[in-house]
């Protein structure tokens, strides 16, 4: 049987570079295609990712398998260290354009294509998050991938703010369900 | 005091959405100690974990694990792996030395890895062990905060309890809603049967649109249930609360025997 995720963060706690190499040969591919969709620039996502795996050799020690799962903990940093990197160009007034792609930022359509159809037009599989209503999908996604805040999206969507965070709220109760289900 | 805010709190704090005073407020809120906040917030975290799994995998450039191994070897003894050469009258004296406390060491090793094993034993079963009474502590607290948050919401006069009538295929079925206008609510069912394999009861609110999926749950062996139902967007009215039974993923629209509804 494989070692399971937390026993390499525990190895490398103690220093162990091959428990290293493994971590990083198991998760790297799972983190960078999500920095990737953050940052969009593949040298700005190849730095993020070093630093995150150099950040995870460091915290290693601090690691608590009781709180959550190895992978969540390399997702977690990679989500908040790739939006940090946005948001810094943004701070320096660099152009940014939010992810356009998935019709985040489109206005409401008409009639919405159903999950299977937008897997397609993107040419991937279909997600957990596909399975979810429009309007939560384009709440979670305007949050989670492009890092905008509640005041943000309830801004950008001209929706009160009570009806962006009631969404965020539902989209994620069944993002967790969906997942929970398919585990 | 009511829980129900700070269950949206922490779903816009999962995503990283939080702003503000309120992102003040509620990091105040965990820094106090709230076991339902800490399980959302890693439930959310092993969903989105779960997420980005399910897209396809990228190689990242090989350079970047050069680069990190490169820097590992720079700042980082190596513990485990590469030891130093040392000189070899020093190798062969340490060899000397070792061999000759091995020797006499031998019985007593010998005693002492038996009850090393031993120990080992004994100490796999009481991790396993607390691992299940951690397990089984979780689940009560989940069950004492839903009971919590239901009481809570009965105290609030808006609220209001709906029954809910076996149909069909469970005639013996029933059910109680407890219900907020803007809150959302709870459901609470009793002799209701075991879901079948691959199958999960799934809640739905009806009003005057299409009916809202509300969450997928499951029963005990005893046939009770108990399941959060989320605020209907908008705060809409709602007329019909209903339970069907569906495919374990849940399905947008109703497909399966309704088995418990309210009276319209």
């Amino acid at each position: 049987m494989a070692t399971i995720g937390a026993d390499l963060v525990r190895q490398m706690a103690a220093g162990d570079r091959e428990a290293f190499a493994v971590f990083y040969d198991r998760y790297a591919p799972v983190v960078f295609p999500l920095i990737l969709r953050i940052v969009r620039e593949r040298a700005d996502a190849s730095d993020v990712l070093q630093e995150v795996f150099w950040e995870a050799w460091r915290d290693a020690p601090a690691y608590d398998a009781t709180r959550g799962s190895a992978e969540a903990w390399m997702v977690t940093r990679a989500r908040t260290r790739a939006i940090d990197r946005i948001r810094a160009t943004r701070r320096r007034g660099e152009t940014f354009v939010a992810p356009l792609d998935d019709g985040v930022a489109a206005a409401p359509r008409e009639s919405a294509p159903d999950a299977a159809e937008r897997a397609a037009d993107r040419g991937t599989v279909m997600t957990a998050l596909d399975r979810l209503p429009e309007a939560q999908r384009e709440v979670i996604e305007l949050a989670y991938y492009a890092g905008l805040t509640q005041t943000e999206i309830a801004e950008r969507l001209k929706q009160p703010l009570g009806t962006v965070k009631t969404r965020i709220r539902l989209g994620l109760e069944r993002l967790r369900e969906v997942v929970k289900a398919s585990s | 005091m009511n829980h129900e805010p700070y269950d949206t709190l922490a779903a816009t704090y999962a995503v990283g959405a939080l702003d503000g005073q309120e992102r003040l407020d509620f990091e105040r809120h965990l820094a106090d100690g709230c076991d339902v906040c800490e399980a959302t917030l890693r439930e959310s975290a092993e969903a989105l974990a779960s997420l980005a799994r399910s897209r396809p995998p990228m190689i990242p450039p090989p350079a970047v694990k050069e680069e990190l191994m490169r820097r590992l070897a720079a700042t980082t003894p190596a513990r485990r792996d590469g030891a130093r050469p040392q000189p070899r009258r020093l190798v062969w004296a340490v060899g000397t030395v070792a061999a000759v406390v091995a020797a006499a060491a031998f019985t007593g090793t010998f005693v002492a890895t038996r009850y090393e094993a031993q120990l080992g034993v004994m100490a796999r079963e009481s991790a396993a062990l607390r691992e299940r009474v951690e397990k089984e502590e979780q689940a009560l607290r989940e069950q004492v905060a839903v009971y919590r948050n239901a009481a809570d919401l009965l105290r609030d006069p808006q609220a209001q309890v709906v029954t809910l009538r076996g149909l069909g295929p469970s005639p013996e079925a029933t059910g109680r809603v407890i219900w907020h206008p803007t809150g959302g609510g709870y459901v609470f069912v009793a002799n209701l049967p075991a879901a079948p394999p691959g199958k999960a009861y799934e809640m739905w609110t009806i009003g005057d649109a299409a009916p809202q999926p509300a969450g997928l749950f499951q029963v005990d062996a005893s046939g009770r249930g108990a399941h959060r139902i989320a605020p209907v967007e908008g705060g809409k009215p709602v007329k019909v609360f209903a339970i069907t039974l569906e495919t374990e993923a849940g399905v947008p629209q109703p497909q399966g025997p309704m088995v418990l509804a309210s009276a319209k």
